[in-house]
């Protein structure tokens, strides 16, 4: 008698379990696994964008005409030069600002705040004043100049190859430091006061507690913090979408997100973008699942 | 416990100084183009990409914000499109928020037949790339005659993985007992989720509300797809509109952008506790 | 009682509401923005919603510059507007892939097509004509020549009336006279391209040296790799890399322009500059102090080209009702039929015989060296994926200029590339 009811209370439950994910799972139907199937169904066809004609299928033509690519290469190129050069900068400076406020007593919200003020931010405000700086004649130059004592010197900052990948990451680290320096801020006041005190009493030093307690400790939100940065910095689009139609070369930005974009919008190519998104996605699938197995799952929700 | 840790309490005092100047020069440089825009948008465009830059304007160039609020066409249009912002990023938050808790409820505290695989169909759509299903998701949109409307800019954005995460994450941790309690008291499971839990998950609630808003607040490619009429255009869209060749002056356009950005720095400045603070994204787990 | 009023309130109303959405008809105009555009259309359209009280019409406006990605993929997902306009290099390839309808000469008021084409200049429907039917009612055809500030030619030491541009090669030596740098940062520039079209502005370049896009055949890409080579040098020694003397990175040439502050010398822009002009700046335009020179040619040409003249054409979905296609190509007729005024107003050519043939119409301002410069001229490059071919110049440029490849391999990168949308057999 007790195990039936056990039993149906279970079922119970799960009954209700399934009625709160119901909507959610209509909505993500709709809106993200339809769309993601459609995109995997359009990349074994060649359709024109423009054309009435109706799609074609051509099997894996357009992945092997993407690997063969030497345009997508220099997009995956684009890309993971974006994602590492902004990724680990975010990752150390935001930890290493996070300390430093946790190591001062006072205006430790101000310091938040203003680290935090870029972040509100849309990226379009933020595209257009980093253009401005950036223009030959902008703050960019002129910093650049009083600060290396030269004089007149064009850094070429939307021009030169490198310059221009710096330049993008600049914006994006600029956006950014600040939402993840808080999220460490809260990592490590989330620490148990206890732990810290604790390992003081026993003698460690300022360098050890860092290292033994903290670092360990924030391990979670590290996690957490790179899944995100680099999931972003994969998908990163308006930045180099307005620096390239703003007279910046494409070629040094065009990341993966820009190719999708212009090989389906300007070049009517439904088939090679999506294609290329599927790969993406295939990507990013892979770095978070990598990302999840490196850690213990329980440090996950500890989170 | 909160007065301790305001203690510096684990680096020595050495290198304190060191802190402080790293804490400042951050701050300076990160500040530096705010304070780019709002002196900018005070000067005449000719001003504007002198060498060297005059820091500060000489006089309040009204013009600017003058001619950013009347817009290209003279029709005021500035404000309609604020408050379409305003309307799509506030909706956006606030059923974002009503089915990521349900959802993350549902997955947390439920034990049921495909609970695992759900998840993990939700959680990979986080990492689709928007831009990968922007035209199939375009198409939907189109198909339930949505184009150029609210619903059709709300609609896609409900589904959030990341919210749905972040509840799920934040209300794990939430007692079984207390549940349980209130179910032998005869509550339903509805009654519980909106009196027990949904009261008491505050904190994840206001930074997922803000987040959502934000994104939307943010959002440019989308809009620039479903948007046929200037009526029901957002504030990016008007500001791109001084991007083009023909409008672009580049004090009307910094204006513009601190026009644009007034509404988010205000809700900064007021809810900053739930941008920045203890309460804000990881120490959901403190519940 | 009361409730068979309510059931024939009910009833009426949805036979009215019905009666209604049966006549009324709703037509959705795209264009791109253009304020005295917008206000003379207006007023036409409101005068041709009383003139035919079933029809509505709603005209939405779009930045230029997103008009052809939003108009694509409003296409692609079968929601295109009744009626819209491109520029012509972009809506070549709705012609080719049918997705726009034949010009209604009834609705359009002409008994035929060969009384709708002896109404134009010759050769207007050209590019919007295939199998005989024509595509497009053109809405203004547009060409570029030089625009040159005389105060500053002046200022260094230069005489407008003499020292002006006739080559290539004297555009980057008057350039270098006009430029101002505080180091290499450049403060005044002489000169500056429009820098994404490069079809309109650069490609007549090449066709002065002999070079071409595409063979006669259209089936090999890159003619003549000598003309390219000496095109892309040229812009490498007026880019940062070279002389120093402008780039696609500073503010848009035709803009700054307008502002007489020291900033441009000249500009490449089109008739409808003097419209602009007189808004932004009129005192620099009633001054007088500024003029219009052809566009120039290369030391070394081999043909006198000038910049190609492009064309916006009003253009109908062939995807609309007939009763819409009707109603939308009576509504473009009527628009059009006012040319002083979009001439007056919005500063834009209608190739229309009755005003180009007009005695007025030459004595407008340098009026002359534009039609000049018409003549020396050609239609845009055309090609179903022109835009495409765009983007890829815009590439080679970029590379040579900006990040100083070797103009070669940039030819060579761009010559793969367009050869490679050739072959494709879609």
């Amino acid at each position: 008698m007790r195990r039936r009811r056990g039993f149906s209370m279970e079922r119970k439950k799960a009954m209700w379990g399934w009625l709160f994910v119901l909507p959610a799972l209509v909505f993500f139907s709709a809106f993200s696994f339809y769309p993601i199937i459609n995109a995997f169904y359009e990349s074994f066809y060649n359709r024109n964008l423009l054309s009435l004609r109706p799609p074609r299928f051509v099997g894996w033509d357009n992945y092997t005409y993407l690997f063969r690519s030497k345009d997508f290469w220099l997009s995956v190129q684009n890309t993971a030069i974006f994602t590492l050069g902004t990724f680990i900068p975010l990752v150390l400076f935001s930890l290493l600002l996070a300390v430093c406020i946790m190591s001062i007593p006072r205006f430790r919200r101000f310091f938040q705040l203003s680290l935090y003020a870029p972040a509100v931010l849309s990226s379009v405000v933020a595209a257009l004043i980093w253009l401005l700086i950036f223009d030959p004649r902008g703050l960019a130059n002129q910093g650049m100049n009083a600060l290396l004592g030269t004089s007149g010197v064009n850094y070429k900052w939307l021009s030169d190859t490198f310059m221009l990948r710096l330049s993008t990451i600049i914006v994006y680290f600029w956006k950014y430091i600040g939402y993840f320096t808080v999220l460490f801020v809260a990592g490590i006041g989330a620490i148990p006061y206890s732990l810290t005190e604790a390992a003081l009493i026993d003698g460690a030093n300022r360098w050890q507690l860092f290292w033994r307690i903290t670092f360990p400790l924030l391990k979670p939100t590290t996690l957490l913090v790179s899944v995100m940065t680099m999931i972003q910095c994969l998908k990163t689009f308006s930045t180099q979408y307005l620096f390239s139609t703003s007279g910046a070369p494409t070629r040094p930005i065009n990341v993966i997100t820009l190719n999708i974009y212009n090989t389906a919008i300007k070049d009517y190519r439904i088939g090679r973008a999506t294609a290329m998104s599927i790969l993406l996605f295939l990507v990013m699938l892979v770095f978070t699942w990598l990302q999840l197995r490196l850690s213990r799952t329980e440090e996950v929700t500890f989170m | 416990m909160h007065t301790k840790k305001t203690r510096s309490w684990y680096l020595g005092h050495v290198s304190t100084g060191f802190m402080w100047f790293v804490l400042i020069a951050a701050c300076v440089l990160v500040l530096i183009p705010l304070a780019f825009m709002f002196t900018a948008s005070a000067m005449p465009a000719r001003d504007i990409l002198r060498l060297p830059y005059p820091w500060i304007p000489k006089g309040f160039y009204w013009p600017n914000f003058w001619n950013g609020i009347k817009g290209p066409e003279d029709d005021f249009i500035f404000f309609r499109n604020a408050l379409n912002s305003l309307i799509v990023a506030g909706s956006v938050a606030f059923f974002t928020v009503v089915l990521s808790a349900i959802t993350g409820y549902g997955l947390a505290k439920f034990k049921f037949k495909g609970r695992n695989l759900v998840f993990m169909l939700i959680m990979a759509t986080m990492m689709i790339p928007f831009e990968a299903i922007m035209i199939p998701l375009y198409m939907v949109v189109m198909r339930m005659g949505l184009q150029d409307t609210y619903a059709g800019l709300i609609l896609p954005f409900l589904a959030n993985a990341f919210g749905v995460f972040l509840m799920r994450q934040y209300l794990i941790t939430f007692p079984d007992e207390i549940l349980d309690a209130a179910r032998i008291d005869g509550a339903g499971e509805i009654r519980i989720f909106s009196s027990i839990v949904l009261p008491s998950s505050g904190p994840a609630i206001a930074t997922l509300a803000i987040l959502a808003f934000r994104s939307q607040w943010d959002s440019l490619l989308w809009p620039l797809l479903v948007v046929q009429s200037d009526e029901m255009k957002t504030i990016p869209l008007y500001i791109t509109r001084y991007m083009a060749e023909t409008h672009s002056d580049e004090g009307i356009m910094m204006a513009v952008a601190v026009l644009a950005s007034l509404p988010m720095i205000v809700l900064f400045l007021t809810l900053s506790k739930y941008f920045v603070s203890k309460e804000g994204l990881t120490s959901a787990t403190k519940g | 009682m009361k409730k068979a009023f309510v059931l024939m309130f009910v009833l009426l109303s949805l036979v009215f509401t019905s009666l209604a959405s049966a006549q009324n008809i709703e037509i959705v105009y795209w264009t791109h923005t253009d304020d005295n555009r917008t206000e003379i259309e207006n007023r036409y359209i409101e005068e041709f919603q009383k003139l035919y009280p079933n029809v509505t019409v709603k005209r939405v406006v779009y930045e230029a510059a997103k008009m052809g990605d939003l108009v694509l993929t409003a296409f692609s997902a079968q929601n295109a507007p009744d009626l819209f306009n491109l520029p012509i290099e972009q809506e070549y390839g709705y012609v080719i892939h049918g997705r726009v309808a034949p010009v209604n000469y009834e609705a359009a008021g002409y008994a035929n097509a060969e009384e709708l084409i002896a109404n134009y200049l010759p050769g207007t429907f050209d590019p919007v004509t295939l199998d005989g039917e024509i595509y497009g009612l053109p809405l203004e055809l547009t060409n570029w020549s030089i625009y040159i500030n005389d105060r500053i030619f002046r200022d260094a030491g230069l005489d407008p009336d003499v020292d002006y541009p006739k080559t290539w090669e004297e555009m980057i030596e008057i350039s270098e006279k006009l430029v101002i740098r505080e180091g290499d940062i450049i403060i005044r520039r002489g000169f500056d391209f429009r820098y994404p079209y490069y079809l309109v502005a650069m490609l007549p370049m090449v066709e002065q040296l002999g070079g071409a896009l595409l063979s006669e055949d259209g089936k090999t890409a890159i003619v003549n790799d000598e003309a390219w080579i000496q095109v892309l040098e040229w812009f490498r020694e007026f880019g940062p890399h070279g002389r120093n003397l402008g780039s696609p990175t500073y503010t848009a040439a035709r803009k700054v322009w307008d502002y007489d502050n020291n900033d441009i010398a000249m500009c490449l822009s089109g008739f409808y500059q003097q419209g602009r002009l007189r808004i932004d700046n009129e005192e620099f335009f009633e001054s007088g102090e500024w003029r219009v020179v052809p566009y120039p040619v290369f030391e070394n040409a081999v043909q006198d080209v000038a910049c190609s003249y492009y064309g916006h054409y009003l253009m109908v979905n062939a995807q609309a009702s007939q009763e819409k296609q009707y109603w939308a190509w009576k509504l473009a007729a009527y628009m059009l039929d006012h040319p002083w005024e979009y001439l007056e107003v919005v500063n834009i050519i209608q190739p229309r015989n009755d005003l180009l043939e007009d005695p007025r119409f030459m004595e407008l301002p340098y009026m002359d060296v534009f039609m000049n410069d018409m003549e020396r001229g050609h239609i845009v490059f055309l090609h179903e994926n022109g835009y495409q071919f765009e983007r890829f110049i815009k590439e080679a440029v970029e590379s040579v200029m900006l990040e100083n490849m070797d103009t070669r391999e940039a030819l060579d990168i761009l010559r793969e590339k367009i050869q490679e949308v050739l072959d494709d057999t879609y």
